[in-house]
């Protein structure tokens, strides 16, 4: 009696493994097939990728909002950015490895706390609305930059955090990330006027923010 | 409102998305000069520079997250998940890259191999009636042989590389430009290398030495592509191909000058050299003195 007992576990162990093993096998097949490239691969993936980790891990920290779910995100799309690596055209390494983070950051936003994405909004109408209020803000006498100098960083850090997402996504990639109005446009995808908008309204409403806290 | 004919919009938003742009240094010459302008001019605007400057270095001394050693780790496994498993036949299969050098520590402490590493060898010892598995380790065994001859053959197929570096050098000769990256700085050639084939050989300037740097262009010899500088001196040019090398072996500059061309080989390691050119053998031999000094 005890020894078909004993049996049943093993076969089912073996059972198990079958398919399992079956799916790495045939990637190895056509791994194969590229061997010579990837070790180019590879090394490029170290030149691309491993010096843009701090502004990955920055921008991942302003779009996630906190530093742990950061380097989650970070290690996702550095294994997007790996498999993705042939796909590299030379140009801005940085700019191609944030656009990874930035994407890898919503979808993982959108897995495990899809409540937030709910307040994001329309974007069309936080342009519309950047371009109608951008205007009435700060034409009005803004606070003295001495203030803004002086903000503390918790404060400021609290600002950023409260910033509507485009806005604070375009603010982040600008003053941050030190990309140009042309990468960040390429990277969201919306013309120059936008990102110049957008990032002109992100400021108008920190400094406010920082000019009413003192 | 005053009208302004500076070409700059004249509405307060506008030009004060123009304000922006001059912060961030996105403005030519000429807009920047105009936009400064109307700011002396206006008090209102001077503020709203001023606001935009501040906040700008505020945000710009927000503490950064730390890298730590750790995720760094993490992240340089998953670059060598790749070439993890078929690090053997590689190794004597394909020509150097780089990352021989750089990656010799990190595939040590990636011994922690990523997830995506280690199904494919249980798979080997699980799978052995699987016919996928046999197909693979036919692979394998077909790949590890093509190494072993190739490996074989490399003494032998240093003459051929010698001379694909000679043709390419008179190709370019004759073709209507020699280079394909024209830029006597070499922070715009070597960025142009790496972003085409993922290689930057240093590429000092001895323009002062008689010998500028006037551009690049990527060479294919043997199937693949390395990168190729190419320095004037006087009315001659000089190709010099560097080709990643493995291994570390330094040699010393070797004369294969042939056919009326003076040709000089050498290695520092990293690099294995050719340098070509229809200078008289001394000359050459002063330039790859020079660029040898300059190049450690």
């Amino acid at each position: 009696m005890p020894i078909p007992g004993g049996f049943a576990p093993v076969s089912k162990a073996n059972s198990l493994s079958r398919p399992e093993a079956a799916r790495p096998v045939l990637s190895g097949v056509s791994d194969h097939g590229a061997a010579l490239s990837e070790r180019a691969l590879a090394e490029r993936f170290n030149e691309v990728v491993l010096p843009h980790l701090g502004d990955a891990l920055a921008l991942a920290r302003w779009l996630t909002g906190n530093a742990a779910d950061a380097e989650d995100v970070v290690q996702d799309a550095c294994i997007k950015a790996h498999a993705g690596m042939s796909g590299y055209a030379g140009g801005n390494a940085r700019a191609w490895l944030l656009t990874i983070v930035r994407n890898t950051s919503y979808s993982w936003m959108s897995r495990n706390r899809p409540r937030g994405m709910l307040a994001v909004g329309d974007l069309g109408d936080l342009d519309d609305m950047a371009a109608a209020h951008g205007t009435s803000l700060s034409d009005e006498d803004g606070p003295e930059a001495s203030l803004i100098a002086k903000a503390d960083t918790a404060a400021l850090e609290a600002a950023i955090a409260a910033l509507p997402q485009p806005f604070r996504e375009t603010l982040v990639l600008r003053d941050i990330n030190g990309l140009s109005y042309r990468e960040i446009s390429a990277m969201l995808d919306v013309p120059m006027g936008t990102v110049m908008s957008r990032l002109a309204r992100a400021r108008g409403l920190l400094a406010s923010e920082l000019g009413r806290a003192p | 409102m005053t009208s302004h004919d500076d070409g700059l919009p004249n509405d307060p938003e506008g030009i004060r998305l123009m304000i922006h742009a001059l912060v961030d240094g996105e403005l030519d010459a000429a807009a920047a000069l105009a936009v400064e302008r109307r700011i002396a001019a206006d008090p209102r605007l001077a503020a709203e520079h001023a606001r935009i400057v501040a906040l700008r270095g505020a945000v710009s001394r927000l503490p950064r997250p730390d890298v730590s050693d750790a995720f760094r780790a993490r992240i340089a496994a998953i670059g060598m998940a790749g070439t993890e498993q078929q690090e053997p036949q590689r190794d004597t299969s394909v020509l150097p890259g780089l990352i021989s050098v750089a990656g010799g520590g990190q595939r040590r402490e990636a011994g922690a191999r990523p997830p995506q590493a280690r199904p494919s060898s249980r798979a080997r010892r699980f799978g052995s009636f699987d016919w996928r598995a046999m197909a693979a380790s036919i692979m394998i065994s077909a790949v590890l042989a093509s190494g072993a001859t190739q490996w074989v053959m490399f003494s032998g197929a240093e003459d051929g590389f010698a001379a694909a570096v000679a043709s390419g050098h008179r190709r370019s000769l004759l073709a209507a430009s020699p280079i394909d990256i024209i830029s006597s700085d070499r922070h715009t050639v070597k960025p142009w290398l790496d972003a085409r084939i993922g290689v930057s050989p240093p590429a000092p300037d001895l323009a002062q030495d008689g010998f500028a740097l006037i551009g690049g262009r990527v060479e294919v010899i043997s199937g693949r592509p390395v990168p190729a500088l190419v320095y004037r001196h006087r009315e001659h040019l000089i190709t010099l191909v560097a080709e990643p090398q493995q291994g570390g072996k330094i040699t010393q500059p070797d004369d294969l000058s042939s056919g009326g061309f003076s040709m000089v080989h050498w290695s520092d390691g990293a690099f294995s050299y050719w340098a070509i050119s229809d200078m008289e053998r001394p000359e050459l031999d002063d330039f790859v003195a020079r660029f040898r000094k300059a190049a450690v």
